[in-house]
């Protein structure tokens, strides 16, 4: 890890005190190319710059004889304070006896005058301030014993301070390895930390080239944050083969990803945290070793994050709307309308109509869901109510319980106060749960869903089919309703395999003597072959969409007049 | 105008000097154009005329520095000799010495008129 220090995307400030203009002049223009150059004309000047809020200077280039404060005056200050005597002063003099006497006072190095070549210059000032930044670093602990590059804390705490003076584009660099934890369980520890090591190194060769720092963030993840290069492809490639020579497991593969740092404004941490998103997409993909963090990622997640931001709003100013999609029944001489299942639409004032399938995911994810759920069962209650004010008639309406609703311990009451609110009875409302609840957590599910039926709830098993389907779930837990997932409705015309699959579902639910609902119904021979094979209900395009409330409101009055007409 | 073709002429080491600015010609014929108006030469030839010593090792010796500095070494080579010996305090009379860099001193600004 040499020389990457100076060589890294910031630009180090040199405070250079000379009290005559032709000095600074000159060694302004022998430096200015490489740090930043501040002046001062004498002592006092000197003291006052280096005393500055934002001062933060990597050298002091110091002329001794000057008016006003000599130089012997500023390195004895500089001693005695706790921050400044961390920067490393060069004095600058012709006399030999006075280069003694400053270095016995704690200055770094000397330069003569007349000055040497520029490069000479420049390649000691480099020196001194590496040697520096390393000592001051090997003081205070900064490195990761295991890789020998930063810790975390100090990697960001020093990219803090680049910020601010970085000219060129910058890229954040996420590295992992894929199968790291083989290594350790199948060689132990010490293989593991060598491993590390050797990443370490390997990053530390490139760190000059690249003009970047790096760390180890945790386990086996790498952090880079360096200047931007054209591609990393060959980079990763090249540490790859030269991991592959060190390390005993072949299968070891050290993947990138990379986010475009284009403003500084967000944190540096979500410049990571984006990067590693863009790392984890191509885990065990072998094709690629790095890869970008793109900006359909990044857009994506900027309009999730507003769709959390904007949920309070869209729950106050009703912008979530409950649509209804009727439920018929198919067994006796015409179809029946029998109940509706709730769903959920966004109408967002700006963006429009949003997919449930975008945020619905979303939300379960972070558990906003429980909020969407509680504002769509009030809303379904309330439907009920006014729908059978209006039509004397009342529709039962299936509603959603997602699994983290599951876990609310509150979830019973909260479904009760509704009930009591609207005066409805729990036949009214209808529970929809998944599957996926049970393979979370099978004891919580059964005992939640006993209660519910206890108190008189009757529980839908949703989606059926669609994942992890067991038949010992179905023995454990009691429902009162299957409900075949869509996609077996849409396809078993096309394909034998998913016509025996409903068949079969069928069959378990004549065992269990529930009735079917079939979803995602949209032609008349679907509906045939189902009302053969004994499906009780069917929902699907084939009646109807969901509808708005007013225009379900439509079908209930049809029903109405047809339940008219038959009792005549 | 400052050349350095008259800067050769006049014995400055112009090779040196010049690569002290990196090659830059305009950065160096500009700072060799501030020497006539220094403000040493006069604390120099003050001090020397009061009898005050340190001074004139001062003014000397920060002279000495950027005449080394740009390599201006007829300009140098005195200064150098004046500052050893006010260096250790040599009481003499220093206006042959003075006159010689003085004189130096108008050629340059001369050179600088033109």
């Amino acid at each position: 890890m040499k020389n990457y220090m100076t060589a890294s995307g910031i630009k180090r400030r040199v405070l250079i005190v000379d009290d005559e203009l032709i000095n600074r002049e000159l060694l302004g223009a022998m430096l200015s190319q490489t740090f930043e150059i501040e002046t001062a004309s004498n002592g006092q000047e000197a003291m006052m710059t280096l005393t500055q809020p934002d001062a933060n200077y990597s050298l002091i280039l110091l002329d001794l004889m000057m008016p006003v404060m000599d130089g012997f005056e500023v390195i004895e200050r500089c001693q005695r304070d706790e921050v400044l005597k961390r920067i490393p002063i060069i004095v600058m003099t012709s006399e030999k006896s006075a280069e003694v006497r400053s270095i016995r006072m704690g200055a770094a190095d000397f330069i003569t005058k007349p000055y040497d070549m520029p490069e000479v210059i420049l390649a000691r000032c480099e020196r001194i301030i590496e040697l520096s930044e390393d000592k001051s670093i090997i003081r205070s602990t900064e490195r990761d014993k295991v890789s020998g590059l930063y810790t975390r804390g100090y990697f960001f705490a020093y990219l803090q301070r680049m910020i601010p003076r970085l000219e060129k584009p910058m890229d954040a660099l996420v590295l992992n390895l894929d199968r790291f934890h083989l290594i350790n369980e199948l060689f132990g520890r010490d293989e593991g930390d060598r491993v590390l090591a050797t990443i370490g190194e390997l990053i530390s060769e490139k760190l000059s080239e690249l003009r970047g720092i790096a760390c180890r963030s945790e386990s086996d993840t790498f952090f880079l944050f360096c200047e931007r290069q054209q591609e990393y492809e060959s980079l990763m490639e090249e540490m790859q083969s030269k991991l592959a020579a060190f390390a005993k497991s072949r299968s070891l593969r050290l993947r990138a990803g990379i986010y475009s740092c284009e403003d500084h404004e967000s944190e540096p941490e979500a410049w990571f945290s984006r990067a590693k998103s863009a790392c984890d997409r191509i885990r065990g993909q072998y094709g690629s070793l790095a890869t970008r963090y793109n900006n359909e990622l990044y857009e994506r997640t900027v309009f999730h994050e507003r769709l959390i931001g904007d949920i309070d709003d869209a729950i106050h100013d009703r912008n979530f709307v409950v649509y209804f999609q009727p439920k018929y029944r198919i067994q006796g001489e015409r179809p029946v309308l029998a109940s509706a299942e709730a769903l959920i639409r966004w109408i967002h004032p700006e963006l429009g109509f949003i997919s449930p399938g975008e945020f619905i995911p979303l939300f379960e994810q972070n558990g906003l869901i429980r909020r969407v759920d509680h504002y769509v069962w009030r809303s379904a209650a309330e439907q009920i109510k006014r729908w059978r004010e209006q039509y004397a008639m009342t529709i039962p309406v299936s509603v959603n319980v997602s699994r983290v609703d599951i876990f609310d311990p509150e979830l019973e009451k909260k479904l009760c106060d509704i009930l009591d609110e609207f005066s409805l009875t729990p036949d009214d409302l209808m529970l929809e749960i998944t599957e996926s609840a049970y393979a979370d957590s099978a004891d919580r599910l059964i005992e939640v869903v006993n209660s519910l039926r206890d108190t008189g709830f009757k529980i839908e098993m949703d989606d059926f089919g669609s994942g992890y389907s067991s038949l010992n779930m179905l023995t454990e837990i009691p429902i009162d309703v299957l409900k075949i997932d869509m996609q077996f409705i849409r396809r078993m015309l096309l394909d034998d395999k998913n016509l025996k699959l409903v068949r079969l579902v069928m069959d378990i639910a004549g065992f269990l003597d529930v009735p079917v609902v079939a979803e995602g119904v949209e032609e008349e021979e679907q509906l045939n072959v189902l009302r053969q094979m004994g499906c009780d209900i069917v929902q699907g395009y084939y009646f109807s969409p969901p509808l708005p409330a007013e225009r379900f409101g439509a079908l209930i009055e049809q029903e109405c007049q047809k339940r008219g007409e038959a009792s005549c | 105008m400052l050349t350095i073709e008259k800067l050769n002429d006049f014995g400055a080491d112009t090779q040196e000097g010049l690569g002290r600015c990196y090659g830059n010609e305009a950065l160096y014929l500009r700072l060799v154009g501030m020497i006539p108006a220094e403000a040493s030469f006069d604390k120099l030839q003050g001090a020397l005329q009061s009898g005050d010593l340190d001074g004139a090792f001062e003014a000397a010796h920060a002279l000495k520095g950027v005449l080394g500095n740009l390599s201006l070494t007829p300009m140098y080579k005195v200064c150098c000799e004046m500052t050893e010996l006010l260096r250790a305090r040599t009481e003499m009379d220093y206006t042959p010495l003075l006159e010689a860099l003085l004189t130096k001193r108008e050629s340059l600004a001369a050179l600088c008129a033109d």
